[in-house]
């Protein structure tokens, strides 16, 4: 999977995760992993080949193009 | 999902959880109680004693109760959080996602710990010491931790957190230092008991270091108990356990390596009741509460020292409830529970925490 979205609740996680199932979007709740952040929030992990920013609830806080190791951020929600 | 080797994946955690363990036994050597390492609960217990706000077992001849002393435990834990947060610049001041109803919670959280006598961490300690009581808390610990999935998966939300300002994160690592100061120059307001588990603990210097390694090795790790089993069940995720059952083994080795002893059995535990529905009514309670609060007492100390707000305010409901449970007869000791409304605390408790879930669910569709 391409593309993960951090968010401020497990909540909002969960309603995206299902937004993006239903759009058709290979999609999957995790804990977000260390390297994005030092809280212990849950994150969707997500396939294709666009970040779906559309399906995102409004309590997201990041979505990121994993990149190798790493993770390119492209999108930022309000801090 | 990223293709990790074992060691990159569970490495941090299982060093975090040697590391704890192997601390929880040296500072037991070193003079904290027997199976009390570590015990966020028991030790904001004592700090709260140490300020008055509770003086259990009161003796009037020496002037002090028995679980009174501002433990250097929980400043290095925090202190040691802190530092890590800045230096890896993830100190990031945030809150407002529902405090009142976390100080709530946590008031709760803190009687369920009493009442079994330790919070999360001490309960696997305890296990690692061989006390079987402690085995029966795991079991209502897990029935509590998967009550509060249940309201997680149909909406249970506090709501989000947002950014604060500088002065507002650091308050309560402030706070830590000024506690810190109380504590080395020891006024006479500040109360230190001269008998019970509050005048056992090992010298001040050493567990500020020790805790504020586990601080920062807590910090990088995000150790948590209520996530280690709450990750397994939800995502399949296995990483934070991996932790707790080091913890678990380090405990046992390290009990038989320096004598402090290891013994399987339900009697004669130290600083442990046999009271076995009260031990596991008492853990659901504080499963239930650590899910909705999203992680166990340790935890919540570790974000409070990253400038989460909320979290400051959750401890600061543990510490509040310390001083209900005592000074209400509400906490246990080795011979059961309390002499207090133990079970209108307890079924209060739920009632309370379901009324929480219920009226936080969020409307889902479909």
């Amino acid at each position: 999977m391409n593309f993960v979205a951090t968010f401020h609740t497990h909540l909002a996680a969960m309603l995206t995760c299902s937004t993006l199932q239903k759009a058709g979007v290979t999609a999957k709740l995790a804990p977000v992993p260390r390297r994005l952040s030092s809280s212990c929030g849950t994150c969707v992990f997500y396939g294709g080949d666009e970040p779906h920013l559309e399906a995102m609830d409004r309590d997201v806080e990041a979505v990121y193009r994993r990149e190798g190791e790493g993770y390119a951020c492209l999108y930022r929600g309000e801090d | 999902m990223e293709k990790e080797s074992f060691f990159k994946r569970y490495g941090l955690l299982i060093i975090t959880g040697v590391v704890v363990g192997a601390a929880a036994v040296l500072l037991t050597k070193f003079g904290n109680p027997a199976n009390m390492g570590f015990c966020i609960a028991c030790f904001l217990r004592d700090i709260a004693g140490a300020l008055n706000f509770q003086r259990a077992g009161f003796d009037a001849e020496v002037g002090t109760g028995i679980v009174q002393y501002i433990r250097p435990e929980i400043i290095g834990l925090v202190l040691g959080a802190t530092l890590l947060a800045v230096i890896r610049k993830e100190f990031r001041p945030k809150g407002g996602s529902s405090p009142m109803v976390r100080f709530i919670i946590a008031v709760f959280v803190m009687i369920g710990a009493l009442v079994f006598l330790g919070c999360p961490l001490r309960m696997v300690i305890r296990i690692g010491g061989g006390d079987l009581n402690a085995v029966v808390g795991l079991v209502g610990f897990v029935i509590g931790i998967l009550i509060g999935i249940v309201f997680l998966k149909r909406g249970f939300s506090l709501r989000r957190a947002y950014h604060q300002s500088m002065a507002e994160g650091l308050a309560f690592p402030v706070l830590m230092v000024a506690l810190l100061v109380l504590a080395i120059v020891g006024p006479s307001f500040i109360i230190s008991s001269v008998s019970g588990p509050g005048s056992q603990h090992a010298p001040l210097l050493l567990a500020l270091i020790v805790a504020a390694v586990v601080g920062v090795l807590a910090q990088r790790s995000r150790l948590c108990m209520v996530g280690g089993i709450r990750d397994a069940v939800l995502f399949k995720d296995f990483r934070l356990i991996s932790a707790f059952i080091a913890i678990i083994v380090t405990v046992m080795v390290g009990n038989l390596l320096v004598g402090n002893g290891l013994s399987f059995s339900f009697v004669d535990q130290p600083i442990a009741h046999n009271e076995a529905l009260w031990n596991l009514l008492g853990m659901v309670l504080v499963g239930w509460g650590s899910v909705l609060l999203g992680g166990c007492p340790l935890r919540q100390l570790i974000l409070a020292g990253e400038g989460n707000t909320d979290s400051a305010v959750t401890v600061t409901g543990f510490v509040v409830g310390a001083a209900v449970a005592h000074n209400f007869g509400l906490a246990s000791s080795a011979t059961g529970i309390g002499t207090g409304p133990v079970a209108l605390a307890v079924i209060g408790g739920f009632v309370v925490l379901a009324v929480i879930s219920v009226a936080n669910m969020a409307k889902m569709e479909g």
